[in-house]
């Protein structure tokens, strides 16, 4: 029985899950395929001296203990220096395989002070890496020694430069305060001069590296030996054994970093010295290692070395740490050593232990501090701010020596610092400080003089011994006189040195004194020292008189002392005293005797004038030859006359009548045709007879009908008159007529003219002019006209009258008598006076009034006539 | 003429070789699934294979284990340790392994592929070659896993820290899904088509 199936219906499944897992495979292989082509290694080469201790496949390169890679390959270099050595590295490594990466083999090392690479002890030999900058490489040169640092560990790496590596090794300790903080991990030559030391400092401690930080050796022991005992340090058994390194540490500085470069001291002294400065000398003597730097008696450092420079010596000093910031820009070293002198010893102890430097820090801590400091020879002044300073200048040495004190009123003020000549050899010039305090007692007009050490005075009142100190009799000393001037003295002037008080005395009222320079015609018997008086007291004296070629004449040169220089401020004069002055006139006699040592040197007074006197002048500067001379202030003139003239010396010049001067000296040429006569000219009038165009004449008596002129020459002699002169030139020569001119003694505003005759007739000198009988004029002289032809008389009109003739004027002879005889008119006679009777006279008559116009000129010639005309006597205008 | 179960309306209950009728959709006895022939079958094997080959490559590229002797460590591939062995003159063992991890797991893949291709595309192959063949690859199949089985003893036994220790590596995850898959892959299919396929060949022998 066939049974109809019902139909199944199955639903196909196009695609089974199960593909999935093939797709996943896929996925996951390929992830790891590519995984491990990003992870693959990367292969290197580095080029080793040896492959000692290197396997293939066994030794790793590892960092900070990480494996980073695998030797896969050692092969020989092809010039067989070495061997290349194949190098895996793990990819993570790639970044660190640059130019400057450093390789190197590590290998177990065992010292006193431990194992190193303990762990390549069981591992093997590594190769360790040290990444570096650079470009990305694949060969590399292995470095032979391990690089000084390795960036990274913990704690810190730092670099110890030194001279010389000591009992330093790998592993030697580093001690902070006799801790073990770290250890030596390496060194190396740094040229061929230092060697570098790496240090490592473990973590926990690194902070205390500070950038300050000071490193000092403490290998071995060290043994202090010092007049204050022996001292024997050391830092511990290890350091003993393989030498340490100890570090300070300052709380305030910067923590260092790794591969900060520090020195390495050779022992804790010149390390913690912080402050290395350079001393410069001269010499060195006294200074040696281990001179100490002291200050108030406190060591601060040290001297380290000494060496020949070419200038001198250069000491390295070192400055202790905790005194460095006493080191200042102006701070000053000086050797001292004991110093035995007459007072004492100071420091004895340095004639054991030598010489030490003090030093004295500066004030100035603004500016950096030099490196190079200058040894002075001797302590600074402490005072040498505030200390004056003096110059003293001397013309000699006297016995004062450096150190010489200073004294005021005995009492020590200051010191001679040096004593030298002066630049130009000429004077000796002392350098003198004095303290501060008594810098007030120097006034611009202080002096010194020098002590002695015994001074022995003896008179007739005693002898009296005075004997100074010690010290005087070695070194000298000098002594401020203090001077009276209140203003101190000015800065870089230099006080003088006397050799004594009276000498200074001297000096300064001679400095006081009043020069004036008077010119003399000779020498006038003064010499150097005679004495200047005033009233007859001395008040000065005569400093030189030198002869002056120029002017063939004397400058004799006084000083007149001070207090009498208000009399130099008036009008004075200078004259001559003569030893003996004897003036005899007719009022009796005069003998003035001049005090004896004036008469003896010769003298010269001082006269005032009279201060009203507008001719006084004060730079008069004449010395006269008398008292009264000087007085007038005569002025001297020279006067030459005809041999005859009967001229004395004392005679006087005169102007109208009045002395105006006097002759001092009458002298026969050598021609002797002429007298030279000395005269002056009193000081009012010189001006006006000083004229070159003056005249000068001798008058005598003269005895004529007219009467006697000038009577009073018959008793005294002739004497000289004088005319003024209007030019404006001067002279001091004059020729002395015999007689005077024409108009002598006429008034100068008088009306002066000439007439004109054929014949003198009675006219003669002094015949008078009337006008309407009154006296109005005078004929004052006459001459033949140059042609001979006629007769010219000069004639004045007084001036009152001048105005009464004009050129309208007409002038008669009234001389003698005029008799008119006629016969019709009978008898005429007329006769003027009879002193025109028996003198002779001249008659005037105007016709107009004197106008601008008709004015008479001076020196016009008129006619005179001889007879009058009726119509001239009824001229009667009105004047 | 051998007569087929499904041809006489019967059909084999693949969990508890129950006999059932072929209009049954569960098994009598154990109420499983019943199939007459399941064909997709076929394609979780194929699948199965080709994960199995797939995880092939890393299995022998990458090392399958990590040895670290005195801190140095050493990373072994499957081959590498063969070698490793051979030049260790352990011969006897390194042919073992070499069986076991490459051999093995190569003939498996190998052969499993010829069968589904055979299934796949009627290649015609004798009955009798493909019957020993199956039978070798069900038989040595499990000892593919006695690399890994080493592996972790290794791993469990040499643990001395940086001195001496053992500990697989990635390959060794591929390599034991390796042979995991190529064993699911020989189970998963059912042998069944293969024998309809085979059945009208031996007829005409």
């Amino acid at each position: 029985m066939t049974q109809i199936e019902s139909p199944k219906v199955v639903k196909k499944k196009l695609f089974s899950p199960i593909w999935l897992l093939p797709i996943v495979a896929l996925a996951l292989g390929a992830w790891l395929g590519i995984k491990s082509i990003k992870e693959s290694g990367v292969e290197i080469q580095i080029h080793f001296p040896s492959a000692t201790g290197i396997d293939v496949g066994k030794t790793l390169v590892k960092y900070q203990g990480l494996t980073v890679g695998k030797v896969k390959d050692i092969g020989i270099d092809e010039d067989l220096k070495g061997v290349n050595v194949k190098v895996m590295m793990d990819y993570r490594a790639k970044p660190f395989l640059n130019k400057e990466t450093l390789f190197w083999l590590v290998t177990p090392k065992a010292s006193i002070t431990g194992v190193e690479g303990l762990d390549a002890l069981f591992s093997g030999n590594y190769i360790a890496i040290q990444p570096g900058k650079g470009n990305a490489s694949t060969f590399f040169e292995a470095e032979r020694q391990p690089p000084p640092m390795q960036i990274g560990s913990e704690g810190v790496m730092v670099e110890l430069t030194s001279d010389k590596l000591g009992s330093l090794d790998v592993g030697s300790p580093i001690f902070f305060r006799q801790i073990p903080v770290g250890s030596v991990v390496s060194y190396r030559l740094d040229g061929n001069q230092r060697v570098i030391i790496s240090a490592f400092i473990q973590e926990q401690y690194a902070r205390l590296v500070k950038k300050n930080s000071h490193f000092w050796n403490v290998s071995g022991v060290k043994i202090d030996a010092s007049l204050t005992g022996v001292k024997v340090s050391s830092e511990s058994l290890a350091s003993i054994l393989a030498g340490g390194v100890s570090f300070s540490s300052d709380d305030n500085a910067d923590i260092a970093k790794n591969g900060d470069v520090f020195s390495l001291y050779d022992s804790e002294t010149t390390a913690l010295g912080g402050i290395e400065i350079n001393l410069t000398m001269a010499d060195a003597n006294g200074v040696d290692k281990g001179t100490r730097i002291v200050y108030r008696g406190i060591n601060i450092g040290s001297i380290l070395s000494k060496q020949l420079t070419s200038n001198g010596v250069t000491a390295v000093a070192k400055f202790e740490p905790q005194y460095g910031a006493l080191l200042t820009n102006d701070g000053v070293f000086w050797l001292e050593g004991a110093d035995i002198s007459l007072s004492g010893i100071k420091n004895p102890e340095r004639l054991l232990t030598g010489s030490v430097i003090n030093f004295l820090p500066g004030i100035n801590t603004k500016t950096a501090v030099p490196s190079s400091f200058a040894l002075q020879s001797k302590a600074p002044d402490l005072l040498q701010s505030k200390k004056r300073f003096l110059t003293l200048t001397s013309a000699e040495n006297m016995g004062i020596s450096a150190g010489a004190e200073v004294r005021f009123k005995q009492i020590p003020i200051g010191s001679v610092l040096a004593v030298k000549l002066t630049k130009d050899l000429s004077a000796v010039e002392y350098q003198l400080e004095l303290q501060p305090e008594f810098a007030g007692l120097i006034r611009s007009d202080s002096y010194f003089v020098p002590e002695s050490a015994l001074t022995v005075n003896a008179s007739l009142d005693g002898v009296s011994v005075k004997a100074r100190d010690f010290t005087t009799l070695t070194q000298g000393a000098v002594s401020l006189i203090q001077g009276h001037s209140g203003t101190p003295l000015a800065a870089n002037s230099a006080l003088t040195l006397f050799s004594s008080v009276d000498t200074a005395t001297t000096f300064y009222d001679r400095q006081q004194q009043v020069h004036l320079t008077l010119i003399s015609q000779d020498g006038a018997d003064v010499s150097q020292g005679s004495p200047i008086y005033y009233k007859k007291m001395q008040i000065g004296t005569v400093d030189s008189v030198n002869w002056q070629s120029k002017t063939e004449d004397f400058a004799i040169k006084l000083a007149i002392d001070k207090q009498f220089q208000p009399l130099l401020k008036k009008p004075h004069v200078f004259w001559r005293n003569s030893a003996v002055d004897i003036s005899a006139s007719l009022a009796g006699i005069d003998v003035t005797v001049a005090p004896l040592q004036g008469a003896l040197k010769g003298s010269i007074s001082l006269g005032l004038l009279d201060s009203s006197d507008k001719a006084s002048n004060a730079a008069n500067l004449k010395l006269y030859e008398s008292k009264q001379l000087a007085l007038t202030q005569a002025q001297a003139i020279r006067l030459t006359l005809p041999a005859s003239s009967k001229l004395t010396a004392k005679a006087a010049i005169r102007y109208q009548g009045h002395q105006v001067g006097e002759v001092s000296q009458v002298k026969l040429n050598a021609d002797l045709n002429t007298l030279t006569a000395t005269a002056y000219l009193y000081g009012e009038y010189a001006e006006h007879f000083s004229r070159s165009d003056c005249e000068y004449h001798l008058v005598d008596a003269q005895i004529s009908l007219a009467g006697i002129k000038a009577p009073d020459t018959l008793l005294t002699g002739p004497y000289i008159g004088v005319l003024p002169g209007i030019s404006s030139q001067t002279a001091t020569q004059f020729i002395a007529n015999l007689a005077a001119s024409s108009y002598a003694n006429v008034a100068e505003d008088a009306l002066k003219f000439t007439l004109e005759d054929n014949n003198l007739g009675s006219m003669k000198v002094g015949t008078p002019i009337f006008f309407r009988g009154i006296k109005v004029g005078q004929i004052d002289g006459y001459s033949l006209s140059t042609q001979g032809n006629s007769v010219l008389m000069q004639a004045h009109i007084e001036p009152q009258y001048s105005h009464l003739v004009n050129q309208s004027s007409q002038f008669w002879d009234a001389s003698g008598i005029k008799v008119d005889v006629g016969l019709f008119s009978g008898a005429q006679i007329e006769a003027g006076s009879l002193e025109t009777l028996l003198a002779g006279g001249i008659n005037v008559a105007t016709k107009d009034t004197t106008q601008e116009g008709n004015r008479l000129a001076a020196g016009t010639v008129l006619r005179l006539q001889h007879k009058a005309e009726n119509e001239w006597q009824e001229w009667a205008p009105a004047q | 003429m051998k007569q087929q179960g499904k041809d006489i309306g019967l059909c084999l209950c693949k969990v508890c070789r129950q006999l059932n009728s072929s209009d049954l959709t569960h098994c009598q006895r154990c109420e499983a699934e019943l199939h007459v022939r399941d064909y997709s079958s076929l394609q979780k094997s194929w699948a199965l294979l080709i994960t199995a080959a797939i995880l092939l490559v890393p299995a022998n590229i990458y090392p399958i284990t990590m040895l670290t002797n005195q801190g140095q460590v050493r990373h072994d591939t499957i081959f590498s340790g063969i070698l490793h062995l051979v030049h260790s003159d352990m011969l006897p063992i390194a042919i073992i392994v070499f069986t076991a991890s490459i051999l093995v797991p190569w003939i498996k893949i190998i052969g499993l592929s010829i069968y589904l291709c055979a299934i796949s595309f009627d290649i015609p192959i004798s009955k009798k070659k493909l019957m020993v063949g199956f039978h070798i690859i069900e038989w040595i199949g499990r000892w593919s896993m006695l690399d890994l089985f080493v592996i972790s003893i290794t791993v469990a036994l040499v643990n001395m820290g940086q001195l001496l220790d053992a500990k697989p590596a990635p390959a060794a995850t591929a390599f034991a899904l390796v042979i995991l898959l190529t064993q699911l892959a020989a189970k998963v299919l059912d042998t069944r088509l293969l024998w309809d396929r085979l059945e009208p060949q031996d007829d005409t022998n």
